[in-house]
Protein backbone atom coordinates (compact mmCIF):
# COMPACT_ATOMS: atom_id res chain seq x y z
CA UNK A 1 0.00 0.00 0.00
CA UNK A 2 1.49 3.10 -1.21
CA UNK A 3 1.62 6.39 0.86
CA UNK A 4 -0.29 7.92 -1.62
CA UNK A 5 -3.26 5.39 -0.96
CA UNK A 6 -2.97 5.19 2.60
CA UNK A 7 -2.45 9.05 3.88
CA UNK A 8 -4.78 10.48 0.77
CA UNK A 9 -6.81 7.97 -0.74
CA UNK A 10 -8.11 6.64 2.19
CA UNK A 11 -8.62 9.89 4.08
CA UNK A 12 -10.78 10.95 0.92
CA UNK A 13 -14.11 11.67 3.38
CA UNK A 14 -12.12 13.99 5.91
CA UNK A 15 -10.87 16.26 2.95
CA UNK A 16 -13.92 15.91 0.75
CA UNK A 17 -15.73 16.76 4.11
CA UNK A 18 -13.26 19.88 4.57
CA UNK A 19 -13.85 20.80 0.86
CA UNK A 20 -17.19 21.08 1.40
CA UNK A 21 -17.00 23.28 3.91
CA UNK A 22 -14.42 25.43 1.88
CA UNK A 23 -16.77 25.96 -0.70
CA UNK A 24 -19.67 26.76 0.76
CA UNK A 25 -17.65 29.85 3.23
CA UNK A 26 -16.29 31.49 0.04
CA UNK A 27 -19.71 31.14 -2.28
CA UNK A 28 -21.20 32.53 0.79
CA UNK A 29 -18.65 35.22 1.14
CA UNK A 30 -18.68 36.18 -2.18
CA UNK A 31 -22.68 36.73 -2.04
CA UNK A 32 -21.51 38.67 0.60
CA UNK A 33 -18.90 40.63 -0.89
CA UNK A 34 -20.67 41.67 -4.20
CA UNK A 35 -23.74 42.78 -2.32
CA UNK A 36 -21.40 44.60 0.35
CA UNK A 37 -19.47 45.80 -2.30
CA UNK A 38 -22.54 47.28 -4.70
CA UNK A 39 -23.52 48.74 -1.78
CA UNK A 40 -20.60 50.63 -0.46
CA UNK A 41 -20.00 51.91 -4.12
CA UNK A 42 -23.54 53.40 -4.48
CA UNK A 43 -23.25 54.91 -1.95
CA UNK A 44 -20.09 56.09 -1.99
CA UNK A 45 -20.86 57.32 -5.93
CA UNK A 46 -24.46 58.44 -5.78
CA UNK A 47 -25.31 59.60 -1.43
CA UNK A 48 -22.89 62.23 -0.68
CA UNK A 49 -24.35 62.26 3.05
CA UNK A 50 -22.66 58.50 3.55
CA UNK A 51 -20.05 58.91 1.38
CA UNK A 52 -17.61 60.02 3.70
CA UNK A 53 -18.31 56.62 5.80
CA UNK A 54 -18.38 54.31 2.86
CA UNK A 55 -14.84 55.88 2.10
CA UNK A 56 -13.53 54.67 5.52
CA UNK A 57 -15.09 51.35 5.33
CA UNK A 58 -13.91 50.57 1.87
CA UNK A 59 -10.42 51.57 2.77
CA UNK A 60 -10.53 50.23 6.19
CA UNK A 61 -11.68 46.41 4.49
CA UNK A 62 -8.63 46.88 2.25
CA UNK A 63 -6.37 48.12 4.35
CA UNK A 64 -6.55 45.53 6.71
CA UNK A 65 -4.65 42.10 6.57
CA UNK A 66 -7.32 39.10 6.44
CA UNK A 67 -5.50 37.50 9.14
CA UNK A 68 -6.32 40.60 11.50
CA UNK A 69 -9.89 40.81 10.30
CA UNK A 70 -10.18 37.50 10.56
CA UNK A 71 -9.40 36.99 14.70
CA UNK A 72 -10.61 40.48 15.33
CA UNK A 73 -14.44 39.61 13.69
CA UNK A 74 -14.37 36.47 15.07
CA UNK A 75 -13.62 37.49 18.97
CA UNK A 76 -14.04 41.13 19.01
CA UNK A 77 -17.37 41.41 17.18
CA UNK A 78 -19.16 39.09 19.49
CA UNK A 79 -17.75 41.57 22.43
CA UNK A 80 -18.89 44.44 20.56
CA UNK A 81 -22.16 43.50 18.98
CA UNK A 82 -23.22 40.20 20.26
CA UNK A 83 -22.27 39.01 16.46
CA UNK A 84 -21.47 36.65 14.95
CA UNK A 85 -22.34 33.69 17.46
CA UNK A 86 -19.83 31.17 15.82
CA UNK A 87 -16.54 30.68 14.01
CA UNK A 88 -18.46 29.35 10.80
CA UNK A 89 -20.06 33.05 9.98
CA UNK A 90 -17.35 34.65 11.58
CA UNK A 91 -15.34 33.28 8.69
CA UNK A 92 -17.04 34.38 5.56
CA UNK A 93 -17.91 37.47 7.31
CA UNK A 94 -14.18 38.47 7.38
CA UNK A 95 -13.62 37.02 3.66
CA UNK A 96 -16.78 38.39 2.58
CA UNK A 97 -16.11 42.21 4.18
CA UNK A 98 -12.39 42.12 2.64
CA UNK A 99 -14.10 41.29 -1.18
CA UNK A 100 -16.31 44.12 -0.53
CA UNK A 101 -13.93 46.57 0.30
CA UNK A 102 -12.00 45.68 -3.35
CA UNK A 103 -14.84 45.09 -5.18
CA UNK A 104 -16.72 48.39 -4.46
CA UNK A 105 -14.08 50.06 -6.27
CA UNK A 106 -14.17 47.55 -9.01
CA UNK A 107 -17.99 48.76 -9.50
CA UNK A 108 -16.64 52.47 -9.16
CA UNK A 109 -14.19 51.82 -11.87
CA UNK A 110 -16.91 50.42 -14.13
CA UNK A 111 -19.32 52.65 -13.08
CA UNK A 112 -17.15 55.51 -14.26
CA UNK A 113 -15.85 53.74 -17.35
CA UNK A 114 -19.35 54.12 -19.27
CA UNK A 115 -19.12 56.75 -21.65
CA UNK A 116 -20.40 59.88 -20.93
CA UNK A 117 -21.86 60.11 -23.90
CA UNK A 118 -23.95 56.62 -23.23
CA UNK A 119 -25.97 58.49 -20.87
CA UNK A 120 -26.27 61.54 -22.64
CA UNK A 121 -27.87 59.60 -25.46
CA UNK A 122 -30.06 58.23 -22.74
CA UNK A 123 -31.26 61.77 -21.55
CA UNK A 124 -31.10 62.69 -24.99
CA UNK A 125 -34.47 60.30 -25.81
CA UNK A 126 -36.24 61.29 -22.67
CA UNK A 127 -35.06 58.65 -20.48
CA UNK A 128 -35.11 59.77 -16.55
CA UNK A 129 -31.72 59.42 -14.26
CA UNK A 130 -33.07 56.38 -12.77
CA UNK A 131 -33.76 54.79 -15.81
CA UNK A 132 -30.56 55.59 -17.33
CA UNK A 133 -28.47 54.54 -14.54
CA UNK A 134 -30.47 51.11 -14.63
CA UNK A 135 -30.97 50.43 -17.89
CA UNK A 136 -27.40 51.97 -19.34
CA UNK A 137 -24.89 52.49 -17.30
CA UNK A 138 -25.65 49.75 -14.36
CA UNK A 139 -25.25 46.88 -17.07
CA UNK A 140 -22.42 48.17 -18.81
CA UNK A 141 -20.51 48.74 -15.51
CA UNK A 142 -21.43 44.84 -14.24
CA UNK A 143 -20.71 43.26 -17.99
CA UNK A 144 -17.49 45.58 -18.17
CA UNK A 145 -16.28 44.58 -14.26
CA UNK A 146 -17.30 40.71 -14.51
CA UNK A 147 -14.64 39.18 -15.19
CA UNK A 148 -13.15 41.13 -12.34
CA UNK A 149 -15.80 39.78 -10.06
CA UNK A 150 -14.77 36.59 -11.16
CA UNK A 151 -11.33 36.92 -10.11
CA UNK A 152 -11.95 38.32 -6.96
CA UNK A 153 -13.59 35.03 -6.26
CA UNK A 154 -9.93 33.17 -6.66
CA UNK A 155 -8.66 35.77 -4.01
CA UNK A 156 -11.27 34.79 -1.52
CA UNK A 157 -10.60 30.82 -2.35
CA UNK A 158 -7.06 31.89 -1.57
CA UNK A 159 -7.73 33.88 1.31
CA UNK A 160 -10.40 31.36 2.96
CA UNK A 161 -6.92 28.74 4.09
CA UNK A 162 -6.83 31.53 6.66
CA UNK A 163 -10.18 30.59 8.29
CA UNK A 164 -8.92 26.88 9.63
CA UNK A 165 -7.22 29.38 12.88
CA UNK A 166 -10.26 30.03 13.92
CA UNK A 167 -11.02 26.31 13.91
CA UNK A 168 -13.71 26.30 11.21
CA UNK A 169 -12.94 22.79 9.48
CA UNK A 170 -11.97 23.89 5.80
CA UNK A 171 -10.09 21.90 3.81
CA UNK A 172 -6.47 23.55 4.79
CA UNK A 173 -7.75 22.42 8.42
CA UNK A 174 -8.76 18.83 7.55
CA UNK A 175 -5.10 18.40 5.84
CA UNK A 176 -3.35 19.87 8.21
CA UNK A 177 -5.25 17.72 11.12
CA UNK A 178 -4.41 14.61 9.14
CA UNK A 179 -0.96 15.94 8.70
CA UNK A 180 -0.72 16.27 12.62
CA UNK A 181 -2.05 12.68 13.25
CA UNK A 182 0.37 10.43 10.89
CA UNK A 183 3.09 13.15 10.93
CA UNK A 184 3.70 12.66 7.18
CA UNK A 185 3.04 15.80 5.60
CA UNK A 186 4.57 15.39 2.08
CA UNK A 187 1.61 13.44 0.44
CA UNK A 188 -1.29 15.69 2.38
CA UNK A 189 -0.38 18.95 1.73
CA UNK A 190 0.62 18.17 -1.96
CA UNK A 191 -2.63 16.96 -2.78
CA UNK A 192 -4.38 19.99 -0.93
CA UNK A 193 -2.29 22.52 -2.97
CA UNK A 194 -3.72 20.41 -5.79
CA UNK A 195 -6.69 20.66 -5.06
CA UNK A 196 -6.40 24.80 -4.53
CA UNK A 197 -4.88 25.18 -7.44
CA UNK A 198 -7.40 23.01 -9.67
CA UNK A 199 -10.17 25.38 -7.89
CA UNK A 200 -8.26 28.51 -8.48
CA UNK A 201 -7.90 27.45 -12.02
CA UNK A 202 -11.75 27.09 -12.86
CA UNK A 203 -12.45 29.81 -11.25
CA UNK A 204 -9.88 32.15 -13.32
CA UNK A 205 -10.28 30.15 -16.38
CA UNK A 206 -13.98 30.84 -15.93
CA UNK A 207 -13.37 34.72 -15.51
CA UNK A 208 -11.13 35.02 -18.89
CA UNK A 209 -13.88 32.73 -20.99
CA UNK A 210 -16.32 35.42 -19.71
CA UNK A 211 -13.74 38.65 -20.70
CA UNK A 212 -13.34 36.83 -24.13
CA UNK A 213 -17.48 36.58 -24.63
CA UNK A 214 -17.97 40.49 -23.45
CA UNK A 215 -15.63 41.39 -25.64
CA UNK A 216 -16.69 39.60 -29.10
CA UNK A 217 -20.39 40.43 -28.67
CA UNK A 218 -20.35 43.84 -27.27
CA UNK A 219 -16.50 44.82 -27.75
CA UNK A 220 -16.71 46.08 -24.15
CA UNK A 221 -12.77 45.62 -22.56
CA UNK A 222 -13.04 43.98 -19.36
CA UNK A 223 -11.87 46.38 -16.18
CA UNK B 1 -50.30 85.64 -37.43
CA UNK B 2 -46.95 84.11 -37.78
CA UNK B 3 -46.85 80.33 -38.03
CA UNK B 4 -45.55 78.68 -34.99
CA UNK B 5 -41.83 77.63 -35.75
CA UNK B 6 -40.27 73.88 -34.81
CA UNK B 7 -37.81 75.41 -32.96
CA UNK B 8 -37.55 79.08 -31.65
CA UNK B 9 -34.27 80.03 -29.95
CA UNK B 10 -34.31 83.66 -28.92
CA UNK B 11 -31.40 85.21 -27.03
CA UNK B 12 -29.61 82.00 -26.18
CA UNK B 13 -26.17 82.50 -24.07
CA UNK B 14 -24.00 79.80 -22.65
CA UNK B 15 -21.17 80.61 -20.48
CA UNK B 16 -17.97 77.69 -19.02
CA UNK B 17 -16.78 79.96 -16.45
CA UNK B 18 -15.44 83.12 -17.54
CA UNK B 19 -15.50 81.66 -21.23
CA UNK B 20 -18.59 82.90 -23.18
CA UNK B 21 -19.34 80.07 -26.05
CA UNK B 22 -22.49 81.32 -27.41
CA UNK B 23 -22.55 85.27 -26.89
CA UNK B 24 -27.19 85.72 -28.09
CA UNK B 25 -28.11 83.74 -31.18
CA UNK B 26 -31.52 83.93 -32.05
CA UNK B 27 -32.99 81.66 -35.30
CA UNK B 28 -36.25 79.90 -36.17
CA UNK B 29 -36.27 76.56 -37.26
CA UNK B 30 -39.25 76.03 -39.24
CA UNK B 31 -41.30 72.85 -39.47
CA UNK B 32 -40.73 70.58 -41.98
CA UNK B 33 -37.46 72.46 -42.78
CA UNK B 34 -33.28 71.95 -42.55
CA UNK B 35 -31.30 74.54 -41.17
CA UNK B 36 -27.50 73.86 -41.47
CA UNK B 37 -25.17 75.56 -39.11
CA UNK B 38 -21.33 76.25 -39.90
CA UNK B 39 -18.53 77.08 -38.40
CA UNK B 40 -14.64 76.69 -37.40
CA UNK B 41 -14.04 74.35 -34.25
CA UNK B 42 -15.00 76.58 -31.01
CA UNK B 43 -17.28 78.89 -32.63
CA UNK B 44 -19.84 77.12 -30.52
CA UNK B 45 -22.69 75.50 -32.73
CA UNK B 46 -21.62 71.87 -30.90
CA UNK B 47 -22.52 73.83 -27.93
CA UNK B 48 -25.36 75.21 -29.39
CA UNK B 49 -27.04 72.11 -30.25
CA UNK B 50 -26.68 70.23 -26.77
CA UNK B 51 -28.26 73.43 -25.82
CA UNK B 52 -31.38 73.09 -27.46
CA UNK B 53 -32.09 69.54 -25.81
CA UNK B 54 -30.49 71.14 -22.29
CA UNK B 55 -27.48 68.81 -22.65
CA UNK B 56 -25.54 71.77 -21.69
CA UNK B 57 -27.82 74.35 -19.61
CA UNK B 58 -28.07 77.66 -21.05
CA UNK B 59 -26.79 80.70 -19.21
CA UNK B 60 -29.52 82.44 -20.18
CA UNK B 61 -32.20 82.86 -23.56
CA UNK B 62 -35.29 81.06 -25.02
CA UNK B 63 -35.90 77.83 -26.29
CA UNK B 64 -39.25 76.88 -27.58
CA UNK B 65 -40.30 73.33 -29.39
CA UNK B 66 -43.32 74.30 -31.20
CA UNK B 67 -44.23 77.36 -28.68
CA UNK B 68 -43.57 75.00 -25.68
CA UNK B 69 -40.94 76.73 -23.18
CA UNK B 70 -37.89 74.13 -23.14
CA UNK B 71 -36.41 74.19 -19.85
CA UNK B 72 -37.42 77.51 -18.15
CA UNK B 73 -41.07 79.17 -17.49
CA UNK B 74 -42.12 81.92 -15.80
CA UNK B 75 -43.76 80.97 -12.48
CA UNK B 76 -46.90 83.65 -11.05
CA UNK B 77 -44.73 86.32 -10.56
CA UNK B 78 -42.90 86.49 -13.55
CA UNK B 79 -39.34 84.90 -12.69
CA UNK B 80 -37.79 83.09 -15.12
CA UNK B 81 -37.20 79.67 -13.33
CA UNK B 82 -35.52 76.37 -14.29
CA UNK B 83 -38.07 73.85 -14.94
CA UNK B 84 -37.97 70.42 -13.20
CA UNK B 85 -35.64 67.79 -14.60
CA UNK B 86 -38.47 65.61 -14.87
CA UNK B 87 -40.24 68.19 -17.72
CA UNK B 88 -36.82 68.50 -19.61
CA UNK B 89 -36.98 65.29 -19.78
CA UNK B 90 -40.58 64.94 -21.14
CA UNK B 91 -39.22 68.26 -23.57
CA UNK B 92 -36.30 66.05 -24.41
CA UNK B 93 -38.21 63.51 -26.14
CA UNK B 94 -39.48 66.27 -28.90
CA UNK B 95 -35.91 65.97 -30.14
CA UNK B 96 -33.84 63.30 -31.86
CA UNK B 97 -30.54 63.56 -31.22
CA UNK B 98 -27.62 62.16 -33.42
CA UNK B 99 -24.14 62.73 -31.90
CA UNK B 100 -20.68 62.31 -33.54
CA UNK B 101 -19.61 59.38 -31.83
CA UNK B 102 -22.75 57.49 -32.53
CA UNK B 103 -23.17 56.20 -28.77
CA UNK B 104 -25.37 53.35 -29.36
CA UNK B 105 -25.43 51.50 -26.17
CA UNK B 106 -23.67 47.94 -26.85
CA UNK B 107 -25.07 45.95 -24.24
CA UNK B 108 -28.16 45.92 -25.99
CA UNK B 109 -29.11 44.98 -29.94
CA UNK B 110 -29.33 46.99 -32.64
CA UNK B 111 -33.18 46.83 -32.32
CA UNK B 112 -32.80 46.70 -28.34
CA UNK B 113 -31.60 50.65 -28.97
CA UNK B 114 -34.04 51.47 -31.05
CA UNK B 115 -36.59 50.20 -28.91
CA UNK B 116 -35.39 51.22 -25.66
CA UNK B 117 -37.32 54.56 -25.49
CA UNK B 118 -40.23 53.77 -26.91
CA UNK B 119 -41.17 50.91 -24.67
CA UNK B 120 -39.77 52.99 -21.45
CA UNK B 121 -40.26 56.20 -21.87
CA UNK B 122 -43.32 56.59 -24.34
CA UNK B 123 -45.05 53.46 -22.82
CA UNK B 124 -45.49 51.22 -25.97
CA UNK B 125 -45.91 47.82 -25.71
CA UNK B 126 -43.32 45.65 -26.77
CA UNK B 127 -44.82 44.79 -30.11
CA UNK B 128 -45.69 47.57 -30.93
CA UNK B 129 -42.43 49.24 -30.24
CA UNK B 130 -40.80 46.56 -32.47
CA UNK B 131 -43.06 47.52 -35.35
CA UNK B 132 -42.07 50.75 -35.12
CA UNK B 133 -38.21 49.99 -34.22
CA UNK B 134 -38.39 47.52 -37.34
CA UNK B 135 -39.89 50.53 -39.69
CA UNK B 136 -37.15 52.37 -38.16
CA UNK B 137 -34.43 50.54 -38.76
CA UNK B 138 -36.11 50.14 -42.72
CA UNK B 139 -35.65 53.83 -42.89
CA UNK B 140 -32.27 53.45 -42.72
CA UNK B 141 -31.85 50.62 -44.64
CA UNK B 142 -30.33 47.81 -41.49
CA UNK B 143 -33.67 45.66 -40.96
CA UNK B 144 -31.26 42.64 -41.72
CA UNK B 145 -28.99 43.99 -38.68
CA UNK B 146 -31.74 44.24 -35.88
CA UNK B 147 -30.34 41.29 -33.87
CA UNK B 148 -26.65 42.21 -34.06
CA UNK B 149 -24.78 43.82 -31.29
CA UNK B 150 -23.35 47.49 -32.10
CA UNK B 151 -19.78 46.35 -31.66
CA UNK B 152 -20.65 44.08 -35.00
CA UNK B 153 -21.48 47.11 -37.29
CA UNK B 154 -19.36 49.38 -39.27
CA UNK B 155 -19.46 53.06 -38.39
CA UNK B 156 -21.80 54.12 -40.77
CA UNK B 157 -24.26 51.36 -39.85
CA UNK B 158 -23.97 52.21 -36.11
CA UNK B 159 -24.49 55.84 -37.38
CA UNK B 160 -27.68 54.76 -39.43
CA UNK B 161 -28.84 52.53 -36.51
CA UNK B 162 -28.25 55.91 -33.75
CA UNK B 163 -30.39 58.19 -36.46
CA UNK B 164 -33.13 54.99 -36.40
CA UNK B 165 -33.02 55.43 -32.73
CA UNK B 166 -33.29 58.89 -32.48
CA UNK B 167 -36.54 58.52 -35.30
CA UNK B 168 -38.07 55.84 -32.97
CA UNK B 169 -39.17 58.57 -30.22
CA UNK B 170 -41.12 59.92 -33.10
CA UNK B 171 -39.60 63.46 -32.49
CA UNK B 172 -40.95 66.73 -33.61
CA UNK B 173 -37.26 66.99 -35.31
CA UNK B 174 -33.91 66.08 -35.50
CA UNK B 175 -30.79 67.75 -34.21
CA UNK B 176 -27.64 66.06 -35.70
CA UNK B 177 -23.96 66.39 -34.51
CA UNK B 178 -21.53 66.42 -36.77
CA UNK B 179 -22.83 63.17 -37.76
CA UNK B 180 -20.07 62.51 -40.05
CA UNK B 181 -16.87 63.32 -38.37
CA UNK B 182 -15.49 60.53 -37.12
CA UNK B 183 -16.26 58.52 -40.57
CA UNK B 184 -14.25 57.59 -42.78
CA UNK B 185 -14.89 59.22 -46.32
CA UNK B 186 -16.50 56.08 -47.76
CA UNK B 187 -18.78 55.37 -45.15
CA UNK B 188 -19.94 59.17 -45.10
CA UNK B 189 -22.21 58.95 -47.89
CA UNK B 190 -24.39 56.14 -46.81
CA UNK B 191 -25.08 58.71 -43.55
CA UNK B 192 -25.71 61.87 -46.10
CA UNK B 193 -28.20 60.22 -48.03
CA UNK B 194 -30.39 58.49 -45.70
CA UNK B 195 -30.22 62.16 -43.86
CA UNK B 196 -31.16 63.27 -47.53
CA UNK B 197 -34.11 60.99 -47.55
CA UNK B 198 -35.64 62.01 -44.23
CA UNK B 199 -34.98 65.72 -45.48
CA UNK B 200 -36.87 64.82 -48.51
CA UNK B 201 -39.53 63.51 -46.11
CA UNK B 202 -39.98 66.48 -44.64
CA UNK B 203 -38.02 66.07 -41.46
CA UNK B 204 -37.51 68.92 -39.84
CA UNK B 205 -33.34 68.97 -39.05
CA UNK B 206 -30.74 70.81 -37.36
CA UNK B 207 -27.41 69.58 -38.84
CA UNK B 208 -24.35 70.81 -37.32
CA UNK B 209 -21.65 70.00 -40.40
CA UNK B 210 -18.59 70.31 -42.17
CA UNK B 211 -19.82 68.69 -45.13
CA UNK B 212 -20.40 71.66 -47.60
CA UNK B 213 -22.26 69.72 -51.20
CA UNK B 214 -24.26 68.66 -48.29
CA UNK B 215 -25.70 71.73 -46.67
CA UNK B 216 -25.68 73.27 -50.02
CA UNK B 217 -27.85 70.57 -51.45
CA UNK B 218 -30.34 69.61 -48.50
CA UNK B 219 -30.77 72.53 -46.51
CA UNK B 220 -33.43 76.02 -46.66
CA UNK B 221 -31.39 77.74 -44.82
CA UNK B 222 -27.58 77.49 -43.35
CA UNK B 223 -26.35 79.24 -40.36
CA UNK B 224 -22.30 80.19 -40.19
CA UNK B 225 -21.46 80.54 -36.55
CA UNK B 226 -18.31 82.63 -35.43
CA UNK B 227 -17.27 83.16 -31.89
CA UNK B 228 -20.81 82.52 -30.37
CA UNK B 229 -22.55 84.65 -32.54
CA UNK B 230 -23.97 84.03 -36.36
CA UNK B 231 -22.21 85.56 -38.46
CA UNK B 232 -23.98 85.08 -41.68
CA UNK B 233 -27.50 83.09 -42.35
CA UNK B 234 -29.51 83.12 -45.46
CA UNK B 235 -30.73 80.41 -48.31
CA UNK B 236 -27.62 78.07 -48.92
CA UNK B 237 -26.78 79.52 -52.32
CA UNK B 238 -26.65 82.61 -50.60
CA UNK B 239 -24.40 81.68 -47.50
CA UNK B 240 -22.14 78.98 -49.36
CA UNK B 241 -22.32 80.76 -52.67
CA UNK B 242 -21.94 84.51 -52.57
CA UNK B 243 -21.20 85.24 -48.74
CA UNK B 244 -21.16 88.47 -47.76
CA UNK B 245 -19.48 88.65 -44.28
CA UNK B 246 -15.68 88.05 -44.85
CA UNK B 247 -14.92 85.41 -42.65
CA UNK B 248 -17.72 83.32 -43.75
CA UNK B 249 -15.44 83.74 -46.87
CA UNK B 250 -12.36 82.81 -45.37
CA UNK B 251 -13.99 79.90 -43.52
CA UNK B 252 -15.27 78.29 -46.95
CA UNK B 253 -12.01 78.91 -48.66
CA UNK B 254 -10.99 76.02 -46.89
CA UNK B 255 -13.10 74.03 -48.09
CA UNK B 256 -13.03 74.95 -51.42
CA UNK B 257 -10.62 73.02 -54.27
Amino acid sequence: MSNWERLVWNQQGVLLQGLGVTVEVCLIAFAVAITGGLTLCLIRTYFPPLRFAAIVLIEFFRATPIFVQLVWIAYVWPELFGWPNSFFTAGWLALGLQSSGYLAETFRAGIEGVARGHREAGYSVGMSPLLVFQRIVMPQAVLTVSPSIVNQFTVIVKSSTLISVITVQDLMFQAMKLVNVWYEPIEILTVTAGIYIVMVFLVSTAGKMLADLLRRRYGLAAA
Amino acid sequence: MDVMPAIRVVDLRKNFGALEVLKGVSFDVHTGSVVSMIGASGSGKSTLLRCINFLETPSSGDIFIDGEPMGFRSDASGQRRLRPLSEVNLMRRELGMVFQQFNLWPHMTVLGNVIEAPIRVRGMSRKQAVALGEECLARVHLSEKAREYPARLSGGQQQRVAIARALAIQPKAMLFDEPTSSLDPELTDEVLSVMRELAGDGTTMIVVTHEMAFAREVSDRVLFLHNGLIEEEGPPEQVLGAPKSERCRQFLSKYLH
